[in-house]
């Protein structure tokens, strides 16, 4: 019973996603009421009518009380409603069936508009805007985009259940120092030099190349030009990976017991075709020996690149010309944009390729989110990938753009907090920067409707004589907006590689596909097994007596380290399989969860006895030369804040700029420890085994840093 | 303790709102909203604030009853939460809306449910969700107790007066919370470790000798507004508790009048006060007199055994203790057949396991002393048989010092028999119709009996209607339905009882299923008198059964069983505790330890906030709705940069406790060495002093 439903402010239906049971719950709702005869009203407003008086009502209390809902719950918690507003759409996430907490609800709809902003990018900022994206006109167009977005949420659940690092929001690296290496050098000299350095990429440029092992990051390269990719861009591109081209032993396994799974299987039939993983498990031994003993692991970890040389100064006006291009009024583009069927669905039929993401950087060191990237996800075998992230010519565009919308979202708040329009908001520094950016943006666009709205803007807020209303400010402030946003959705979507716009000529993706393939031939099944048995508990029982699982996880680099830990029927860890590995593995979720809940409370350090079983958890701060920082008093936040993760909202990143605000002269970095022991071994003993486990661990990546 | 306290209240920063909404005002789309509104807490918000909330979550209520088959029961906003309870009926009703199903928002064509009344509580999101809950359910019971039925109240009386009532709940709810109580949801009791053990134990015999008279179920003695002995559930106390700060010039109209139409003049300080109890507190009372009872007859040696058994399955004892049905009240068991009783009732509570009633809203209940003994050791087998009781051995909560004796006592006290009783009259309730008359005018309760009890007698009883087995009427007296009971033969008064006994659990539902009860949820609030006699800040409070109230005898008996002891508890309970009031000395810890059984508290918390205090509530909120969800999940220590809390908790106790002194900051790294990881062992050490054994 789980329905996931975004809403306009009027009720009207965005995007929604159910399991069957909800479906069936539905339907027979809507049987019940409707004759027999006649045909039931499509789910969309089978969804929007029952819910309406709920978003209406959010909406009317928002007006009237300026407070709105944020959940429901029915008796014994059978129930649970998580709302969440972003912006002018209302996410709602509905749990009949006990299985997800409230957090875990808030955490999915934080989750989705994250990966609506990864597809929209900074459109999502104007409501106008995104409605037609996520809503198109046409049905079989609109049909395409929810299927997208329904998978990536069933992919997404899948993912929370099955896997650590997406439970505790972490890559985990394949560890395996020789063949990372190997492949970072291919990567390097094959990948991202060779593409760089051919006449024919365009204005692509490869920025990011890194390889996949089903969830697990074998090697990660990025070129000297580009900024560093967030722990939370990079999760999400491995989420996307997944929902190209799903993990295949997992999708079997769902067949038997989860019926989300059945569109893992229908809409990629290819994959039955695939080699089970499995069958590659006696070849583990004539594979190189195995180094998952050693925890002494990366050999490298995410380039820490913070470098960005300074852009050739035809950057931006080729943004400029690609808009000059355009020629046409923003308007009328739209409406030919929503005309033509293809339209600008995010997904395209064939998995391989190029889609256009918005992913975080620095663009001439200066931080812009959602900077437009192309990805091209090239698989090598099934359950490895490899992936190729670049940029267009036109990045300093999306800078450009960000800033004034930045700009104009500054005023409108300050608008709405009351400030009076007049010289008093002409004199913020904010205001004269906007001006200016603003006036030489416009400079350009001699006869598009932007220049009109610009001037008419100019007079309201800037000319003394007759000023304008803060209410005609606003007015105008959002029509400002909606214009930058048009440009931002012509330049970017409108021009995505799915839809024909610029992406690197398919012979050259075919090239760095062809190569990676002979450099990992031979270790394709051993990679295949690897992935599986990353790290083994074994190496761990004999210094810590009692101990039955950890996760390690630094949060600066978003990384974790954790054991093995494998429900599956065909993959067996040491905890052999079927029921007690999948008792050990809820155990470890509800530490995660409670873990993240203490720490929403402002708890660092958590120890509990459960059963049989103490759980701890540990979060701590360390300078780079490993030193123990002083802990601080971390917020306390409500119940109804972004849940603590990193997709959709990073809470560590967050939590280290807090923190460096107290040190600003060292980088700190941040560290989390969540152990599993048996009860017999007492208090003392556990944290002294934790203790020992972190510096192990520390020192296993510190080490190998470069 | 009778403190004049003006019905106008001070609002308070953690409870913003609360209402009564009935629904079935407000149907048509031209009804106002307001007609709906019966009362709104605080009186001075705007009309149209009023009307937004309760239009507002009226509206969602419905629309998510409809969804999720249940109605919510919690209502989250950023600033606000409210707990919801709906108290109707569903109405399915055919209506035709136009074909286009949007138009008719949220309302599926052909179906509307109609919510008849619904209250709700709105309180800042500080306060955890249980508490929020159970405030509310707190102040409905409130209402029950005290004025009947809701709908019905609301039917025969007039709304100004209804809610002056309100106002008078929330001042008593408002006034009675500290930050700590208000996250326990605790009464207020004495400190234990400031009195007197033999004071207590005083307190718990004057109760039991106040049960042998004629008429008297249980009760609880108050001092000051602090429970010093309780034979009631803590929610039942609760109610009884308000009555006390309630002064007699501006006691509940309508409640206080009843008494002096017995006719005659009561002792002074003493007042009767017509009360309503649900079923399962009625059936609660019951279980224990008939118990007591029995076990007065039985040898004394097997009190020990069960009294040591206590404290293990406290909390599910409770709950299963809660639901059981009304018993043959202690006269029923007279005259040899006492044995024959307690089997029959063991009988029953296998029954009522095996059916799986459990979950009342009763919840943790309690009765200090040796009313909860007798309680928990009844219904231990009963636990067994179900197994839902958790193994951990509870030692920690060791029976009540002197209990022994208190047994030793009891038994050679009651032996002797006890005077004639209205041995069935638990079972004559009166009709639903009755029901509806005596809560307009409660005056009348005593007549209408006479009236038509012949009649009523076996048609009304819902204990024999309910039942397939053959059922013995008493015979049918003129006199009135008391009296007809009282007179039935000893003989027909076992066979009664040993019927209604044998009946076991169903009875709850047949009952439900034949009543054409106007208030569902609540099914029977069943008429009570609330005796209670005042002597300077000392009272004892008394459920009697209804007859009470006329029987000038017992009430002199009552009275004068009780008036000596109760005198002279008083004076040892003024000398005692002033002298301990004095020097709250600075701990160098604090510690709250909850009795998830008595719902008491103790705790060394000063009034006066500082920041550390602060954060050891915020912990404690957490960790408190951690421990009522996680059943497994009993020790628990936490640390943030400045401070630890340690907790720990079983199904009888749960318990708290911070170290004041500066820590060291620690790095948050794993550090055998940081005091957070031995608090376990000082939380053990400290706590002993104060009673509470972790050990």
């Amino acid at each position: 019973m789980k329905c996931v439903l975004v809403a306009t402010e009027g009720a009207e239906v965005l995007f929604y996603w159910t399991d069957k049971e909800f479906e069936e719950n539905l339907r027979l709702k809507f049987r019940q009421s409707e004759n027999e005869e006649e045909e039931l009203p499509a789910l969309e407003d089978q969804l929007s009518t029952l819910l309406a008086p709920v978003i209406i009502s959010s909406v009317t209390m928002l007006e009237k009380l300026s407070d709105t809902y944020t959940s429901f719950s029915t008796e014994n918690g059978s129930h649970l409603y998580v709302l969440h507003l972003f912006g002018e759409c209302l996410f709602i996430a509905i749990n009949g069936d006990h299985s997800e907490s409230e957090g875990d609800l808030r955490r999915k709809l934080c989750v989705l508009k994250y990966l609506f902003e990864v597809h929209f990018g900074l459109v999502t900022v104007d409501s106008q805007l995104i409605r037609k994206e996520l809503r198109p006109p046409d049905l079989n167009q609109r049909a395409r985009v929810w299927k997208h977005f329904q998978r990536l949420l069933d992919t997404y659940s899948h993912l929370r259940e099955q896997e650590q690092s997406f439970a505790v929001e972490a890559v985990e690296r394949l560890i395996h120092p020789q063949l990372c290496e190997l492949s970072i050098e291919t990567l390097e000299r094959h990948v991202v030099q060779a593409v760089n350095s051919s006449p024919e990429r365009g204005g692509e440029e490869a920025l990011h190349a890194f390889l996949l092992v089903h969830c697990k990051l074998l090697a990660f390269y990025s070129s000297h030009g580009a900024s560093t990719l967030r722990p939370a861009d990079l999760l999400a591109l491995i989420l996307l990976v997944q929902d190209l081209q799903p993990t295949q032993d997992t999708t079997e396994e769902d067949n038997n017991d989860d019926n989300s799974s059945q569109s893992f299987t229908q809409r990629r039939p290819l994959s039955s075709q695939n080699i089970p993983v499995h069958q590659a498990g006696s070849q583990s031994t004539a594979g190189p020996p195995r180094s998952s003993e050693e925890t002494d692991t990366d050999s490298i970890s995410l380039p820490e690149e913070y470098f960005t040389p300074a852009p050739s100064p035809g950057e931006q006006s080729s943004g400029s010309i690609l808009w000059l291009d355009g020629g046409t009024p923003p308007t009328d583009v739209l409406q030919m944009a929503e005309g033509t069927p293809q339209g600008l669905v995010p997904h395209s039929p064939e998995p391989s390729s190029p889609r256009r993401i918005f992913l975080d950087a620095n663009v001439k060191e200066n931080y812009c989110p959602l900077v437009p990237h192309t990805m091209y996800c090239l698989p090598l075998w099934p359950g490895i990938n490899m992936v190729l992230l670049t940029k267009g010519s036109s990045t300093a565009l999306a800078l450009v753009l960000y800033q004034l919308l930045d700009g104009f979202s500054l005023l409108e708040k300050k608008l709405k907090e009351g400030q009076e329009p007049g010289s008093a908001l002409r004199s913020q520094p904010f205001v004269g920067d906007l001006r200016q950016k603003m006036d030489k943006f416009v400079k350009n666009r001699v006869g598009q409707e932007i220049q009109s709205s610009w001037l008419e803007f100019k007079t309201k807020a800037f000319s003394r004589s007759e000023a304008g209303s803060s209410w005609e400010l606003l007015q105008a402030c959002g029509k400002l907006k909606r214009q930058l946003c048009t440009i931002y959705r012509l330049s970017f979507l409108a021009t995505a590689p799915s839809r024909g716009g610029p992406h690197l000529p398919q012979h050259l993706q075919d090239q760095a596909q062809k190569l990676m393939k002979e450099r990992l031939l031979d270790w394709k099944d051993f990679l295949l097994v690897k992935s599986r048995r990353n790290v083994t508990m074994v190496s761990y029982l004999e210094d810590f007596p009692g101990l039955v699982h950890f996760i390690y996880v630094d949060r600066t680099t978003g990384q974790m380290v954790a054991p093995s830990l494998s429900s599956s029927e065909k993959m067996s860890s040491e905890l052999g399989k079927g029921p007690l590995a999948a008792f050990v593995k809820a155990k470890v979720w509800a530490l995660v969860r409670l873990a993240r809940r203490y720490l929403q409370k402002g708890c660092t350090t958590l120890l509990f006895q459960e059963g049989d079983f103490r759980c701890s958890y540990f979060l701590w701060f360390e300078n780079d030369m490993g030193y123990k920082l002083q802990m601080i008093e971390v917020p306390v936040l409500s119940d109804d804040s972004v849940p603590i993760g990193v997709l959709g909202g990073d809470y560590y990143r967050k939590l280290l700029r807090y923190y460096s605000k107290s040190r600003p002269s060292e980088p700190v970095r941040c560290y989390e420890l969540l152990t599993l022991h048996l009860s017999v071994i007492p208090t003392d003993l556990l944290v002294q085994q934790a203790s020992q486990l972190a510096r192990r661990l520390g020192e296993a990546s510190r080490v190998t840093l470069p | 303790m009778a403190t004049p306290t003006p019905p106008e209240i001070k609002s308070a920063s953690w409870w913003n709102y609360f209402f009564l909404y009935d629904g079935s005002k407000v149907k048509g789309e031209g009804d106002p909203t307001r007609a709906g509104i019966c009362y709104f807490y605080p009186s001075q918000t705007l009309l149209d604030q009023q009307e937004l909330i309760c239009g507002q979550l009226a509206g969602v209520v419905r629309c998510l009853w409809d969804l999720s088959g249940t109605p919510p029961t919690l209502i989250r906003l950023r600033k606000l939460k409210f707990a919801i309870r709906v108290d109707g009926d569903y109405l399915w009703e055919n209506q035709f809306w136009p074909s286009h199903p949007k138009v008719a928002y949220g309302l599926l064509p052909g179906q509307t449910r109609t919510v008849t009344e619904a209250l709700a509580l709105g309180c800042g999101v500080e306060l955890s969700d249980v508490s929020c809950r159970q405030f509310l359910d707190q102040l409905i019971g409130f209402f029950h107790f005290y004025m009947g039925p809701v709908s019905l109240a609301y039917k025969s009386r007039p709304q100004e007066e209804l809610s002056l009532q309100w106002d008078t709940f929330i001042t008593q709810v408002l006034r009675g919370t500290s930050e700590l109580h208000r996250i326990f949801n605790a009464l207020w009791n004495l400190d234990h470790t400031k009195v007197e053990p033999l004071l207590l134990l005083k307190a718990a015999l004057i109760l039991q000798t106040c049960q042998r008279s004629p008429h008297v179920l249980a009760g609880c003695i108050l001092y000051k507004g602090l429970i010093v002995n309780s034979q009631l559930p803590p929610s039942l106390t609760a109610k009884v508790l308000l009555h006390q700060t309630v002064p007699a010039d501006q006691r509940l109209p309508g409640a206080g009048a009843a008494p002096q139409e017995a006719g005659a003049a009561l002792p002074p300080g003493v007042q009767i006060t017509p009360v309503f109890l649900t079923e399962e507190e009625v059936a609660s009372l019951h279980e224990f007199t008939v118990e007591q009872k029995t076990r007065l007859q039985e040898s004394s040696s097997q009190y020990p055994l069960w009294d040591r058994s206590t404290p293990t399955q406290a909390e599910d004892a409770w709950m299963s203790a809660a639901i059981l049905e009304p018993t043959p009240r202690d006269g029923a068991c007279l005259n040899g057949r006492e044995a024959d009783g307690r089997s029959l009732g063991h009988e029953q509570q296998e029954h009522v396991a095996t059916a799986g009633l459990c979950t009342t809203a009763c919840g943790p209940g309690s009765s200090s002393s040796s009313r909860m003994q007798q309680e928990l050791g009844f219904s231990r087998q009963e636990l067994d048989l179900s197994e839902i009781h958790i193994s951990e051995p509870q030692e920690a909560f060791a029976p009540m010092p002197a209990l022994g004796d208190q047994e030793a006592v009891l038994t050679s006290h009651q032996a002797p028999m006890l005077p004639e009783d209205t041995a069935v009259c638990s079972c004559l309730d009166p009709s639903p119709l009755e029901r509806l008359s005596e809560s307009g005018g409660l005056e009348r309760l005593t007549d209408l009996p006479i009236t038509n009890g012949q009649t009523q007698v076996p048609s009304t009883d819902p204990l024999l209607r309910g039942s397939s087995r053959p059922v013995l009427v008493p015979p049918q007296d003129p006199v009135g339905e008391e009296r007809s009971a009282e007179q039935c033969g000893d003989g027909s008064r076992e066979h009664h009882s040993a019927l209604a006994d044998s009946r076991g659990p169903s009875t709850s539902a047949d009952r439900s299923g034949f009543e054409p009860s106007p208030a569902r949820p609540q099914a029977g609030l069943l008429p009570m008198n609330l005796y209670t006699h005042s002597v300077n800040g000392l009272v004892l409070s008394l459920l009697t059964e209804k007859p009470l109230l006329r029987d000038i005898a017992a009430i002199e008996e009552v009275y004068h069983s009780s008036l000596a002891s109760l005198n002279g508890l008083e004076v040892h309970l003024k000398e005692t505790l002033p002298r301990d009031e004095a020097s709250p000395t600075s701990s160098t810890y604090n510690f709250v330890h909850y009795d998830r059984i008595q719902s008491v508290l103790t705790a060394n918390l000063s009034l006066v906030a500082t920041p550390q205090d602060r954060r050891f509530l915020q912990a404690v909120n957490v960790m408190h709705s951690d421990f009522a969800q996680l059943p497994m999940l009993y020790e628990m220590t936490v640390r943030n940069a400045s401070t630890a809390v340690y907790a720990c908790c079983n199904p009888a106790q749960e318990t708290y406790f911070q170290q004041l002194t500066p820590t060291a900051r620690s790095s948050g790294f794993p550090n055998p060495q940081d005091c957070a990881f031995s608090l376990a062992g000082k939380a053990k050490r400290k706590l002993l002093k104060h009673g509470v054994n972790l050990l």
